[in-house]
Parts: C-alpha cells; sequence; structure tokens
C-alpha cells in the first residue's frame, strides 16, 4: 500500500494505529467533560485541561494526515502529499508553544500576586463532597491509562516510521507527570498551602512550552529538508551513510554525494555519482538505483546522476560544519 | 451501594479536617463565636433598611451562623466594598443577591446555590477567597438548604 513501509505487518500495524488514535480522542475528550466539572478556582486544573485540548491535535493530525499522505503524486503536488503532516505540525507545535507561554505567565501572575484558589463543595449523591478529591480522581483516569496507550503507539511508530505518531506516543506518556503534578498542587490545597496549586500549573505549563519547543523543532526541520534523524530525534538516520557506501562499491563510481529527504514516513534520495569513465550504460545506472531504493523499506525513490564534477552547492553537502 | 462506598470514601478526608483554610477562617469563627457579615441591599433577597437586615439571605445566614455556634456581626456595603473585604478576610461572607456568575468571582470563592430563581439565575453568598474548609462548611450548608426547599427562594 502506498504510504506504509515495505515491512511485513506494516499495514496490521497501521490499522492498530488508527484504533489507537480514536480510543484517545474519546479518552482525551472524556477527560476534558470531566475537569470542566470540577476545575472550579484551581489553575493547575486550568492548565491540565489545556494541555489535554491540545493533545487532541497529534491523533487528529495523524487521522487527518494519514488520509492526505496517501493521495497520489499529481500535476499540481508532483511529489505527493506525504509533507502535509509536516506542514500540519508547524502550525500545531506553534500553539503549543504559545499557549505553553501564556498559561506559564498566568500561573505566575497568580502566584505573584498570592491569590488564593477557591475550591468549595460538589453535590453528589445527594452528599456535598470536596471538589478537589475529584479532581484528583479525575487526574488519576487522565494520567494513568495514557501512559500504556503511549507505550502501545511508540512500538508501532517505530514500526511504520510515523514521526507524528512518535510525538503522540511521547505526548501521552509525558502526561502522567503533568498529572501528579497538578495532584500535587490539589493536596497542597487540601493541607492549606494556596501557593502549591500556582507552583503546580507553571511546572505543568513548562512541560507544555518544552513539548512545543521540540515539536516546532522537528517540524521545521522537516520543511527544510535537515538530514534524516531517527525517530527520537537524536541520533543521524544510518539510510544516508548506507545508500553512499553501497554506491561507492560499484566499480564505475568514482565519487558520491547523496543527499536524504524525510518525507512523512518515506525517504527520497538525490545522488551526484561522478563515474569512472565518460561512458556509463543507462541499464546500469538504473539497475543500481533499484538496488539503492531497497537498502531501507523507507526509501520511497532513489535518483541517481551522473556528472561530470560535483556541482559547487552539491559539494557543500558534504561539510559538516554549520552555518 | 457502590455509591455509598464511594461518598464514604471521598468523606473520610473530610473527617481529618481537609481541606484546610489558608487563613484560618474555620477556626477563627469557632474561636471567636462571630461570623462577620456583609449585606448590600437587593430585594427580596436582602432589605437592609431595618436595624437588623431581613429577607431570604438574612434568614439564611443566621441559621448557617446558629449551625456554627456563632452571632452574626452586620456591616453594611456596596457590592465593590464588601468583595474587596473578603478578599482581604475583612469579612466572612457577603450576602445581596449575587448570581453563580457574578463578576466579582474574581476577588471572592463563591459558594454552591442555594435558590434559583423564577428566571433560572442561580444564587449564591460571597466568601472570602481561598478558605475552603469553611466554604466546603457553607456549600453543605447551602446545598441542603436547596434539596429541602426544592430550589424555591426562602
Amino acid at each position: 500500500m502506498r504510504g506504509v513501509p515495505d515491512k511485513p505487518g506494516a499495514e496490521r500495524e497501521l490499522g492498530k494505529a488508527h484504533r489507537l488514535a480514536w480510543l484517545s480522542i474519546a479518552y482525551i475528550l472524556s477527560t476534558i467533560a470531566m475537569l470542566f466539572f470540577v476545575m472550579s478556582g484551581s489553575q493547575a486544573l486550568k492548565t491540565e485541561m489545556s494541555g489535554e485540548i491540545l493533545s487532541l491535535v497529534p491523533p487528529t493530525l495523524f487521522l487527518v494526515g494519514d488520509r492526505i499522505s496517501r493521495r497520489p503524486p499529481n500535476r499540481r503536488f508532483p511529489f505527493g502529499y506525504e509533507r502535509a503532516v509536516s506542514a500540519g505540525y508547524i502550525g500545531a507545535a506553534t500553539a503549543l508553544l504559545l499557549v505553553g507561554v501564556y498559561l506559564f505567565f498566568d500561573g505566575g501572575m497568580k502566584l505573584a500576586m498570592r491569590e488564593h484558589p477557591t475550591i468549595g463543595g460538589f453535590p453528589l449523591f445527594g452528599h456535598v463532597v470536596w471538589t478537589g478529591w475529584l479532581g484528583i480522581a479525575v487526574l488519576v483516569w487522565s494520567g494513568l491509562p495514557a501512559h500504556f496507550i503511549g507505550r502501545a503507539k511508540s512500538k508501532i511508530a517505530e514500526v511504520l516510521h510515523d514521526k507524528t505518531l512518535a510525538a503522540d506516543a511521547e505526548i501521552n506518556q509525558a502526561d502522567w507527570q503533568s498529572a501528579a503534578a497538578a495532584v500535587l498542587g490539589l493536596t497542597g490545597i487540601a493541607f492549606g498551602l494556596w501557593w502549591a496549586d500556582s507552583l503546580a500549573a507553571v511546572l505543568i505549563s513548562v512541560e507544555i512550552m518544552r513539548s512545543g519547543w521540540s515539536e516546532l523543532k522537528t517540524a521545521l526541520g522537516d520543511v527544510m529538508d535537515r538530514r534524516p534523524l531517527t525517530l527520537d530525534q537524536k541520533n543521524d538516520d544510518p539510510v544516508p551513510k548506507q545508500i553512499d557506501e553501497f554506491l561507492r562499491g560499484q566499480p564505475w563510481v568514482k565519487g558520491v554525494i547523496v543527499r536524504v529527504r524525510e518525507r512523512g514516513r518515506e525517504f527520497t534520495a538525490e545522488a551526484h555519482v561522478v563515474p569512472t569513465s565518460d561512458e556509463v550504460s543507462v541499464e546500469e545506472i538504473s539497475r543500481v538505483g533499484e538496488l539503492a531504493c531497497k537498502l531501507d523499506p523507507r526509501l520511497a525513490d532513489v535518483t541517481i546522476a551522473p556528472v561530470k564534477q560535483m556541482p559547487e552547492d552539491v559539494a557543500r553537502a558534504r561539510n559538516s560544519k554549520e552555518a | 451501594m457502590l455509591r455509598r462506598w464511594l461518598v464514604f470514601l471521598l468523606m473520610v478526608p473530610a473527617a481529618c479536617g481537609l481541606p484546610r483554610d489558608p487563613e484560618g477562617t474555620s477556626g477563627r469563627v469557632a474561636a471567636s463565636h462571630e461570623l462577620r457579615v456583609g449585606v448590600t441591599d437587593n430585594g427580596p433577597w436582602t432589605d437592609g433598611r431595618s436595624a437588623e437586615p431581613r429577607g431570604i439571605e438574612p434568614a439564611l445566614v443566621r441559621a448557617f451562623a446558629a449551625r456554627l455556634g456563632a452571632q452574626v456581626l452586620w456591616s453594611r456595603g456596596s457590592e465593590a466594598t464588601l468583595a474587596e473585604a473578603l478578599k482581604h478576610h475583612d469579612l466572612d461572607l457577603a450576602i445581596g443577591g449575587f448570581e453563580a456568575k457574578t463578576p466579582w468571582k474574581s476577588l471572592a470563592g463563591v459558594s454552591q446555590p442555594f435558590a434559583e430563581s423564577a428566571d433560572k439565575k442561580k444564587h449564591v453568598m460571597l466568601a472570602p477567597p481561598g478558605e475552603n474548609r469553611f466554604i466546603l462548611t457553607l456549600d453543605s450548608f447551602l446545598s441542603e438548604h436547596l434539596r429541602a426547599s426544592k430550589g424555591r427562594p426562602a
């Protein structure tokens, strides 16, 4: 199938990823609805709710993006639609970052103004219970299963090489930390420590900003054709090196510069090759190109461009120095 | 059965005195036997023309004070002065036909509704912000009243 790596079981994993994305959305919506009722005056719960609303974006982008990115290329979009998700991600990450900054100042101001959060009673089955306890119950509901959903997603993301899914999984897995911070905030209020709430809110907002910043960096890198990175964004992906070594191993090849682009789940490679002699058969070039394309299931296309000498700009790509 | 256990579980901390008041309002009322209440005129909820305020809300406040074993110390003022006094913990309670969507929410703590008027507006009292033990006590009292009166004012 188009847009799915050529691996055994990949399609089944994709189906699983879809079900998990829908499960996440339903689950986050239930958390938001409950938080809305028990939020009362707590800044930590307000911040947590904003975080929950934002965490609806990655699974939605995954579902929408998966549909769009499979469309075949056409005259208007000759490279296909794989990048659609990256484009969406820039918007989502910017929103995440800005909301994080806003909540940081909101919580910080409440702390500075020494505002005491008011959390009163909640009528429940003919009794009145303190809303703070209900808040803690909702936070446990929001934090615990999210961790397991996140773990399942990150395994699938590895198989599909899907960054949206990987980021989504990371957000789910980090969710218990912000939920725990909010629980501490509410427990603080219960013990009469009014500042615990705003402090927890500030900590959660820092986490929102941090994840916004790292998503934005990833998304911008994608649209700028940064050298492919591994799914955790920590190391260089081995694919460019593999292609480079493969091409250098061909007897007719003298010099090679390989540039690989990451487009959604796929890679496209461009290899400038200086041959040893002036004559290379077209058949040989396409044979090597096809073989190179099979080096990794994520490679969608390898273009081989024979040149007399390396164009200046292409030669610069070899420099390890960054501007 | 499950419900009863759930409610029981949620009430256990209350027995340990949680939540607490950051500024100790409940403790002060219990020790001094005085409940400082601010009134602003807003008939039929409050009527401050006579020496002792009358109306639906003053009657409720007296019942609440009796429950706490306290006497009511009345004072009068505009909504703005009452809200400001609550914020500085110079008052324990403010009444005057406040509705659940009151703009004073940012200064004071808002109680659970004790009545619903004919136009579906929920009526509340205002308390010092963040005094959560005190507000919980008030909320329990007002919710009881709401159930007993089935939402009708008075």
